[in-house]
């Protein structure tokens, strides 16, 4: 493996319900530090299980995933656990908060499953918080049912970093969100990146995205479906 | 544990309303439980201290359960009597510390006339406390009579009221030439004894007189003021409650009791005897106890369901605690710790709404009905029943739990 990549996939096949005719297959792939990558595709086509693939959350029937040139594959399922939510930040589509928590317990939730200081992180939530807009007040409010869909935004770019991640695993999260809101989001994601030396990989269906990526793949051309 | 502990707290608080109507659920049928079980014991208590206050009781033989219901809770039909010689040959008996006798035949309007010394209110003792006089004093003239609580609330009576007894308990003929007068009326006790008309056993043999054989003789009347002492010693009476001057000599009494040759008479011991009776009503108990473990059984099999609903909905909450980190295991652990927490808090509910109801309802249920009800929330039998509730509650909440688990096994991003 090269010691330059974050992550590095060899060889990876996977199939859904072990069905022959439906698999992903990677030859090889790799993202290095600070690297952006876009990888475009229609929905339903298997992008979100490729992000799946690389978080340890599904295992492939061949081929080997490396993080961090850790094989993902020869790690225990606790250690999976441990390895994902200290070293990958993820966004989810629509962002994924849970309602019934406070802005900050949504932002702690990965600092929960690992030994890090939880105060340090707390220090930093607030910390980003304040960089981003989002007073103590509003983070430590008693829900984040009512978050306008911007503080939602930002409340879910702070929860993927508060671990200090190397990547940044997005999936679709610009899908429902409009011209503006979509360009300052990726404004704010690229900056932090940036700023805190994080690679990102974004999967998405939207073709307006190209030209904010250096690096953007067809998810078709490239992974033999 | 703490963050699984506090996922679990706030996953509850946001489905507030849902939550609530399960602890609503759960802490109703563990106050039902608790109620039936509270109840029962003080209802025992109750009843066991109705005979405490002598060691032994003596009657004809006859069944010893018959004997005891007839004597001391005036139920059933009467035992044949003993003679009067009798109880005060086993009165004399130098291990006997007193002996009081009991005549029962007589009524007034469907309640009980129990003739007895004056002693009887001097040794009886319901629930550990003498017998306390409402009104008056006991009978200090031989057509004195005294008065149950209940007695004298149903029919009104106050003291120096006139009472006619009758003859027999549902008799048409009444000793009508002897009226009563009320000299006492008992505190309430909460036992039969609320419910009785106490005559001396002079007076009972006085109006007595003038019958044979359980008729009234024809053209032989006394007048109240034709008798003297000597006239009025009771030839028989029904049977009689003692207390011995040691405990370690009842069984060897009772023994030498079945010995005494004049007549067939037994003693029983009321403690032992209540118990057999106890035991053969106890399946009625089982029978109770079982529903209400049912009806426990079914509310956190309902809290189960409750819960197993709404991990269906919670895909996004599982996926995300996943893709963060949590295992699977964490995941089965938050929905096992919300069945615990919601178990746990219907218990301290019902707890505080126990002491509550005892608070408001035993001044009424102690002066109304006689019973205490003594609500200890941690006596062992308690704390082994709120570890049994949380324990089900732990079973039947393994099903939504291992959903849970095998649903966060396939999420993810």
């Amino acid at each position: 493996m090269n010691s330059k990549n974050l992550i590095e996939i060899k060889n990876l096949e996977f199939y859904w319900n072990n069905q022959d005719e439906f698999k992903i297959q990677i030859n090889d792939f790799s993202i290095q530090t600070n690297e952006k990558k876009l990888i475009l595709g229609k929905s339903g086509i298997g992008k979100s299980t490729f992000l799946n693939l690389i978080c340890g959350m599904i295992s492939a029937r061949a081929g080997d995933i490396y993080i961090l040139s850790q094989n993902l594959s020869s790690l225990k399922a606790w250690e999976l656990d441990k390895f994902r939510s200290e070293n990958i930040g993820v966004i989810f589509q629509e962002f994924n908060l849970l309602d019934h928590l406070s802005p900050l317990n949504n932002i702690l939730l990965p600092c929960y499953f690992t030994n890090k200081d939880l105060n340090k992180s707390k220090e930093r939530a607030y910390l980003f918080g304040k960089k981003l807009n989002l007073n103590n007040d509003l983070l430590t409010k008693s829900n984040s049912k009512d978050l306008s869909t911007g503080q939602k935004q930002r409340i879910s770019i702070i929860r993927s970093i508060i671990n200090k991640p190397k990547i940044i695993l997005a999936d679709e999260p610009t899908s429902s969100l409009d011209f503006d809101n979509k360009n300052s989001f990726l404004n704010l994601l690229f900056e932090i990146c940036n700023e805190e030396k994080i690679s990102l990989l974004m999967v998405s269906h939207d073709l307006n995205l190209k030209n904010k990526f250096k690096d953007v793949i067809a998810f078709e051309s490239f992974f033999k479906l | 544990m703490k963050v699984l502990l506090s996922l679990a707290f706030y996953s509850l608080i946001s489905r507030k309303v849902s939550v609530f109507l399960t602890i609503l659920c759960v802490s109703l049928s563990i106050i039902l439980f608790s109620s039936i079980d509270n109840f029962r014991k003080s209802s025992k208590k109750t009843f066991f201290s109705n005979a405490k206050s002598g060691d032994l009781i003596i009657s004809s033989r006859s069944g010893e359960i018959e004997a005891l219901l007839y004597l001391i809770f005036q139920i059933g039909t009467p035992t044949n009597n003993i003679r009067w010689k009798s109880f005060k040959d086993v009165q004399n008996h130098p291990d006997v510390k007193w002996a009081i006798p009991i005549s029962l035949g007589d009524s007034h309007k469907q309640y009980r006339v129990l003739g007895t010394s004056s002693d009887y209110f001097k040794k009886i003792q319901i629930k550990n406390k003498k017998l306390e006089f409402y009104k008056g004093e006991h009978f200090k003239d031989i057509f004195d009579v005294v008065i149950g609580y209940d007695v004298a609330k149903t029919l009104n009576y106050k003291l120096n009221d006139k009472i006619i007894v009758a003859h027999g308990v549902s008799s048409q003929d009444f000793h009508d030439e002897f009226p009563f007068r009320i000299n006492g009326i008992l505190k309430k006790s909460g036992s039969n004894i609320d419910k009785l008309i106490f005559v001396s056993l002079q007076a009972l043999e006085a109006i007595h007189k003038d019958w044979q054989g359980g008729f009234k003789l024809p053209n032989v009347k006394h007048n109240p003021t034709s008798f003297n002492e000597s006239d009025l010693v009771p030839k028989e009476i029904t049977g009689a409650i003692i207390k011995l001057n040691s405990k370690i000599k009842i069984f060897q009494f009772k023994r030498d009791l079945l010995k005494y040759k004049s007549e067939p008479i037994q003693a029983i011991i009321p403690g032992l005897t209540l118990t057999k009776l106890w035991q053969i009503v106890s399946f009625v108990e089982q029978i109770l106890f079982l529903i209400c473990y049912l009806v426990i059984f079914i509310t956190l099999l309902g809290m189960a369901a409750s819960i197993y609903t709404n991990v269906n909905q919670r895909n996004k909450e599982i996926a995300l605690l996943r893709v963060v980190g949590a295992s699977p295991r964490s995941i089965f652990s938050i929905l096992i710790l919300e069945g615990i927490m919601i178990s746990l808090t219907s218990i301290l509910i019902s707890i505080l709404l126990m002491l509550l109801l005892n608070i408001i309802l035993n001044p009424i249920l102690d002066t109304e009905y006689g019973i205490y009800l003594e609500y200890n929330f941690l006596s062992t039998y308690n704390i082994i029943f709120y570890c049994s509730v949380v324990l089900i509650s732990i079973l039947v909440g393994l099903i939504p739990a291992y959903r849970g688990y095998k649903k966060s096994l396939n999420s993810g991003i």
